[in-house]
């Protein structure tokens, strides 16, 4: 589903934030990205929304070509890909149901259509209750699963996290998880970069460590691998 | 295109109400540039009229050396009548023109001429009328040439002098308007860019859930269109009445000049200044959407 071929990105200012990374996810995955900050984790999670682009190399998503793509169909493209941030990225004047219902209205969705799509996945993350409260009234948790409600709310193929549970304490952090996970189940790949070592030790899913720009370990079922 | 249409009036109402004073200060420079831009053209207008009217006239007013005997004058007048081109002379009298300048002056007959210091200023005065506006300039230098003439006075002299008026105040009028349409242009892009800024974390998330970018401009193209339309508007308005106000004062004081009143014209330059106001609009919000909405 997805594969990176030689990307390698240099940013303008010349910091080298990925070397030669080859890589290939496939349908239905739950990969982690580890490593030390600044090693190109965010760098590599922006590649695949198309924030960025490689200065050399490819980025294919389901065989589409990203780096050939043009600026008038990265909205599209983004219609399939959910993306969530450890600062949740949350409109602080608007309700639960309106930030969520947002990214359907601003692609055009019928209002009705918006009501009861909304309504489903803000029960599937457990927020159903909470649907007029505004972020500042919720808990870092709840605000999160705003966050992961709106990225899934157009099912898309690819859920992409930089630090999901940076912001949470842990047992809040293992809700999201098993948020995510259950999103998994459903078919959704997902890609995830993340410090938190217990997560990631107890999950057992595939592991790729980032350093220096460069993939230093690829495993299946891998751990953590850092010392704390 | 249809289920977004309430959310991008929305926005577009929203974002003028964050920053009022720049939206006025926006809509103001739209007006003052239409509203001259508006009067320029009628002014121009009035001017080529006056200019055409004057040109069509035929006569030529001569005026006789003031120490001539009517019998002089009636003499000269016969001569001229003579000549190539000409179609009719008619005399006005110093006597003639006395007594029309105190009918318009409003004195009593008698005194006219103590009042104006016991002689006639006045000189005789022949109107000669040409057969083809084609001969008047030629027409009159041979009459210039006549000794019996001291001064010779005809429409193109006039008209010359207002075309090169008229041409002056074109680009004197060009300037000004360009520069304050710039103003407008510059403040509106500024208000947009603001609203840009006020709104770039929802506009962020927008992006990031795949609003197109068309979708994402729409609001912020509206609001400078809008601001462009209000700022036309009250042009057109002011442009409007105070000409209507200009031509009935000068109909009913300066009876001898003609004034423009065409409808069709009024209608030309009132859309025009809408249509002005909204491309001003336009270029503003593109101006200012082109650097911060890329991809």
């Amino acid at each position: 589903m997805i594969q990176l071929t030689n990307v390698s990105k240099i940013y303008p200012n010349g910091a080298r934030a990925l070397v030669d990374v080859n890589l290939k996810i496939g349908k239905g995955n739950f990969v982690f990205l580890v490593g030390p900050s600044g090693a190109g984790k965010s760098t590599l999670i922006k590649l695949l929304y198309r924030e960025e682009t490689p200065t050399r190399g490819q980025v294919q998503i389901n065989s589409k070509n990203l780096v050939r793509m043009k600026d008038r169909e990265v909205p599209y493209l983004r219609r399939n890909i959910g993306v969530i941030f450890q600062d949740f990225k949350l409109l602080p004047n608007k309700t639960v149901f309106e930030n969520v219902a947002f990214a359907l209205e601003v692609i055009g969705v019928a209002k009705r259509e918006v009501r009861n799509r909304t309504l489903a996945t803000l029960e599937l993350v457990g927020l159903k209750a909470k649907e007029t409260a505004y972020p500042h009234e919720l808990s870092g948790g709840e605000q999160q699963r705003v966050c992961v409600a709106r990225a899934i709310i157009n099912n898309p193929a690819l859920l992409v996290a930089d630090e999901p549970t940076g912001n949470l304490d842990p047992d809040t952090a293992w809700d999201i998880m098993e948020l995510l996970y259950d999103i998994n189940k459903r078919g959704t790949t997902i890609v995830m970069a993340t410090h938190a070592r217990a997560i990631v030790n107890k999950m057992q899913k595939r592991v790729i460590a980032i350093e220096n720009g460069r993939v230093a370990r690829d495993e299946e079922k891998g751990g953590y691998g850092y010392d704390a | 295109m249809l289920n977004s249409s309430g959310y991008i009036f929305r926005e577009t109402i929203n974002s003028m109400k964050r920053n009022p004073w720049l939206s006025l200060a926006s809509v103001v420079t739209v007006m003052v540039s239409l509203v001259i831009l508006g009067y320029s053209i009628f002014f121009l207008a009035n001017a080529a009229n006056m200019a055409k009217s004057f040109e069509s006239e035929l006569e030529i007013g001569a005026f006789v050396q003031i120490e001539y005997t009517p019998e002089e004058v009636q003499d000269l007048k016969s001569q001229i009548e003579q000549m190539p081109g000409v179609e009719s002379v008619t005399l006005v009298t110093k006597e003639q023109a006395l007594e029309e300048f105190g009918r318009t002056i409003g004195g009593s007959q008698g005194n006219i001429v103590s009042d104006v210091g016991g002689t006639n200023p006045f000189p005789d005065k022949l109107t000669v009328k040409a057969t083809d506006p084609q001969n008047v300039k030629a027409l009159a230098s041979s009459l210039e040439s006549n000794p019996g003439l001291y001064k010779v006075r005809y429409g193109q002299d006039f008209v010359d002098q207002l075309l090169k008026f008229t041409q002056w105040l074109r680009w004197i009028g060009f300037g000004v308007v360009a520069a304050f349409g710039i103003a407008a242009v510059v403040l509106i892009s500024i208000n947009v860019k603001m609203n840009v800024f006020s709104r770039r974390r929802e506009i962020q998330i927008m992006k990031l859930v795949g609003a197109s970018n068309s979708f994402i401009r729409w609001p912020f193209l509206i609001e400078g269109l809008a601001l462009g339309l209000v700022g036309g508007t009250f042009a057109a308005v002011i442009v409007g009445l105070g000409y209507n106000w200009i031509t009935v004062y000068v109909q009913s004081t300066l009876t001898f000049l003609p004034v423009v009143q065409n409808e069709v014209l009024f209608r030309q330059v009132s859309i025009g200044l809408l249509l002005g106001g909204m491309v001003m609009g336009a270029l503003g919000s593109l101006f200012s959407l082109q650097k911060f909405l890329r991809a």
